[in-house]
């Protein structure tokens, strides 16, 4: 049979150039190479952080032994090096952090998602936002120069004067106000984290199936009613690893922290007082540490560091996961 | 051999069909393009097609007809093995084509993709140039100098009756067009690649009727050259534009034959029913 | 209906409606007091002679210049090396192997890379780099920010190829295009917007970074373009130039801050400018 179409067939066929058949074969098998290494590169990396931290620290643990986590003293001149000062200081700026981070944040989170006009919103959560893309070293430079001589001379002598008869809360809040100190750091901290829960609150808060809000409304319910006893409850997992998140960056923040923590090496039992943290300890000794002893007990502090980060990252990481999956189910 | 209305049953033992069959201005003798051959479908577990037998006649138009969930695009999808983009999905039997296999695991697939192009339910324009849009196929296999390649996008977007609404604005976005443009343009795409089969996946079902009627009389222009099968819930666009209808339910081919026949005599009592209406 | 209730659960839905009033406003106080003060210290003191001259010794006058051509080479490096590196990451993970299990573990290690204390960050190139090269050097800065980039361009990069719409490839594919022209010809094209959203953030993201570079590309009091020595970079000169008591490094240090606020801020909201206009197309 000598239809015209099988003629145009065999042309068609012809024209197909063996040049670019290959030319796909080869980037077809290029780009699928490329990719997946790339993908594995992102694994070897992690791996090769860890690595690097394990065998930098290898030297202080064998000095030190356990006692490095539970020792305070930090001498580079005998060599006696012990994390505990920073780790303290690391935990304490964190937990102030979040005290006052997490209310705020589920506060904001709350007027964006319940009471905001809507033409307010966009411009709302677009500057909360913008708190998160302004660079540490601002924080930390505005931390030191407005915000540290701010509670020196307003805040922190109030809080001394109105805790000094209080059995415990005197020591903790104990003078003289130097401005600087684990509480400012927390304070700056606070500021910091405030835009992470809040855009993850924010956007979990929107997950709700918005009838069931409207029944909760329907019954007679008060806002806060709706949001404390809807929302939270359906949003839990979600909130929850906002806020680790937030803890997350808190506890390996750096610069903010560096400028205003004081860097002294001693465990204080007042919360005003100077102190340091694990990031910014390496920050501002790192380069000037002399001998392996000291650089190693350092890059064990960033293990420890990134131990702890990890585990909260993780765990954050599987909370989302686990309310992810839950509503992609739903769905 | 019965020539009006094999229906499924019989269909198994039909050989590639070289007999001369007479109806409304088809004075050529049929040939099977594509002979599709005990084909069973499955989505992981389920088994979305049931030992699907049938021939598709060369430059003709065969309709899929069915309630929704028959299986009639699932079977459109495995003539160009488009399932295999995704796992977990997997077709057995045979498709014959050009005295290849389709569902050979060592098909070329891009090669055959070529050969049998597609054109889907909604307009799916590629983010860039209506010139771009059309040369983009032609590029993949085919080293063209640019006045050949600019004839050959000329000539697709004038097979897909586009070619006026556009010539002045070949360079500007194919997202800019409306829904029905934009499904001419889609099949200037694939017919620019000058492939032997086109499927069409309920091509018109996004469009208003005017577009509709465009595209219709564009695949009735297009059978001139091509071979088409078209996936469709309408059944009166199935009686206008299809010499063939396959009609499947749940997987199964109920009832093959000539349009006018399916339509008017049809053998099986569920194809009545849902010829009249009574479901589906 | 007990009204002495309803009033209690008023009062209380009343003060908490207006305790969330209240943080949002403070969010936006304290945006608008860092902006205020940064504008405030660091206006004053920009001049011709912040681009034109280097960093000073102390007590005299001088400018940024050094700092901020090394902060640029440094981020081109970083950025140059962290987005080819994610975009393929995330095109596995998006193309090739969505939903194996290659891919579930490489988000999640990705997400936790994402995240954490970019020191930690700067330590590890420390030992890889400046140990075993010898010295510090701009090299291991650059290096250094492209680790940090490349975790944001991934997942940008994935979560913007699973948006283009599966019928797009279906479509390419159907024309008998091989899967590289799917991925680099269509689906590119059509998430195109949004990675490069994601590469402006990551670029946002490293321009203030200065934690990693402390003990990477250390400082440099002078200018130089040797790669392969220190080289000075705004965060840096700034973290230092701030700590110091010399009113003149001070000053320099404020606009040096105000420099990279309004940098990271442009690059912000270009990236969302650009993404917005995206979602509505």
């Amino acid at each position: 049979m000598n239809s015209t179409a099988q003629v145009a067939n065999s042309i068609a066929q012809s024209e197909i150039s063996p040049s670019m058949l290959r030319r796909h074969g080869i980037w077809d098998a290029l780009l699928r190479n490329a990719t997946r290494t790339a993908a594995i590169t992102v694994l070897l990396l992690l791996g090769g952080v860890i690595l690097s931290l394990v065998q930098g620290s290898i030297p202080a643990f064998k000095a030190f032994g356990f006692g490095f986590l539970t020792t305070e003293t930090w001498n580079p001149v005998t060599e006696k090096f012990g994390a505990l000062a920073p780790i303290y200081g690391t935990l304490v700026t964190s937990f102030i952090a979040m005290l006052i981070g997490i209310p705020v944040s589920l506060g904001v989170a709350i007027f964006i998602t319940e009471l905001c006009p809507l033409w307010l919103r966009r411009p709302i959560s677009t500057a909360i936002e913008l708190l998160a893309g302004i660079p540490s070293i601002i924080y930390g430079i505005w931390g030191l120069f407005v915000l540290s001589p701010f509670l020196q001379a307003h805040v922190q002598p109030l809080i001394i004067g109105t805790f000094a008869g209080v059995p415990v809360l005197s020591s903790l809040f104990a003078g003289p106000p130097y401005g600087i100190g684990i509480f400012t750091a927390g304070i700056i901290l606070s500021i910091m984290v405030l835009p992470y829960i809040t855009s993850v609150t924010r956007d979990v808060f929107e997950t709700v199936p918005a009838v069931l809000k409207e029944s909760a409304y329907g019954l007679g319910c008060t806002t806060w009613e709706v949001v404390s006893k809807v929302v939270l409850p359906y949003t839990r997992a979600g909130v929850i690893g906002g806020i680790m998140l937030g803890l997350g960056r808190a506890l390996g923040e750096t610069m903010a922290v560096t400028f205003v923590i004081g860097n002294a090496h001693k465990i204080a039992a007042s919360i005003l007082a100077p102190g340091t943290t694990i990031s910014a300890n390496i920050a501002n000794e790192f380069t000037e540490a002399e001998g392996d002893l000291y650089t190693s007990s350092l890059v064990a502090q960033g293990l420890i560091l990134f131990g702890i980060t990890f585990i909260v990252l993780a765990a954050a990481r599987l909370m989302l996961l686990r309310l992810e999956m839950r509503s992609g189910s739903k769905v | 051999m019965n020539d009006n209305s094999p229906a499924s049953g019989s269909l198994t033992t039909q050989k590639p069909h070289l007999g001369v069959r007479e109806h409304e201005g088809a004075k050529q003798p049929l040939t099977e393009k594509v002979s599709v051959k005990d084909v069973c479908f499955f989505y992981g577990e389920s088994k979305a097609l049931k030992n699907i037998t049938l021939p598709i006649y060369e430059r003709k138009v065969t309709a899929l007809i069915g309630p929704s969930g028959c299986g009639k695009s699932t079977l459109l999808r495995i003539f160009n093995r488009m399932y295999d983009l995704y796992p977990k999905q997997r077709a057995e039997g045979e498709i014959l084509f050009d005295g290849g296999n389709v569902l050979d695991p060592k098909q070329d697939l891009n090669l055959l993709r070529a050969r049998i192009g597609m054109v889907f339910q909604k307009p799916t324009p590629f983010p860039m140039s209506i010139y771009d849009n059309i040369a983009f196929g032609i590029r993949l296999y085919e080293r063209l100098p640019k006045s050949e390649m600019d004839d050959r996008v000329e000539s697709a977007l004038k097979r897909a009756a586009l070619w006026d609404e556009v010539k002045g604005k070949l360079g500007t976005s194919g997202l800019g067009l409306s829904g029905g443009q934009q499904q001419r343009l889609c099949i200037a795409r694939t017919i620019a690649v000058r492939p032997e089969v086109v499927l069409l996946d309920e091509p018109t079902s996004a469009l208003d009727p005017i577009a509709t009627a465009k595209v219709e009389e564009l695949i009735y222009q297009l059978k001139n050259d091509y071979t088409i099968v078209i996936v469709t819930h309408n059944m009166q666009q199935a009686a206008r534009v299809a010499d063939y209808t396959a009609f499947m339910y749940l997987g199964e081919l109920i009832e093959f034959g000539e349009t006018r026949q399916v339509f008017t005599k049809p053998t099986k009592s569920r194809t009545e029913d849902y010829i009249t209406g009574r479901f589906g | 209906m007990n009204a002495a209730i309803y009033n209690r659960r008023r009062a209380v839905n009343g003060v908490i409606m207006v305790l969330a009033w209240f943080a949002a406003a403070s969010g936006i106080f304290v945006l608008a007091l860092i902006l205020g003060t940064l504008l405030y210290k660091g206006l004053g003191g920009v001049s011709w002679a912040v681009f034109s001259q280097n960093t000073p010794p102390p007590g005299s006058a001088g400018g940024l210049l050094n700092a901020i051509y090394g902060s640029v080479m440094m981020t081109l490096i970083g950025t140059a090396l962290g987005t080819p590196i994610g975009i393929l990451a995330g095109t596995y993970m998006a193309e090739y192997g969505r939903g194996n299990k290659l891919t579930m573990v490489v988000r999640f290690i990705n997400d936790i890379l994402l995240s954490a204390p970019s020191i930690v960050i700067g330590l590890f190139v420390y030992e890889m780099l400046v140990v075993t090269m010898g010295h510090f050097s701009a090299w291991a800065g650059g290096v250094a920010l492209g680790l940090l980039v490349l975790p944001v361009v991934v997942r940008t990069t994935e979560d913007m190829l699973l948006l283009v719409p599966d019928s797009m490839r279906e479509a390419s594919s159907a024309l008998g295009s091989p899967r590289w022209v799917v991925i680099m010809q269509v689906a590119y094209r059509a998430a195109r917007a949004g990675m490069l959203t994601g590469v402006l953030l990551a670029i946002a993201r490293i321009t203030g970074e200065t934690a990693p570079l402390l003990f990477t590309a250390l400082n440099n009091q002078f200018m130089s373009t040797n790669m392969n020595a220190p080289m000075a970079n705004l965060p840096v000169v700034i973290f230092q130039f701030a700590l110091s008591p010399y009113a003149d490094w001070q000053k320099l240090a404020w606009t040096g801050a105000l420099l990279i606020t309004v940098t990271v801020l442009i690059l912000n909201v270009g990236a969302r400018a650009l993404s917005t206009r995206t979602s509505k197309s």
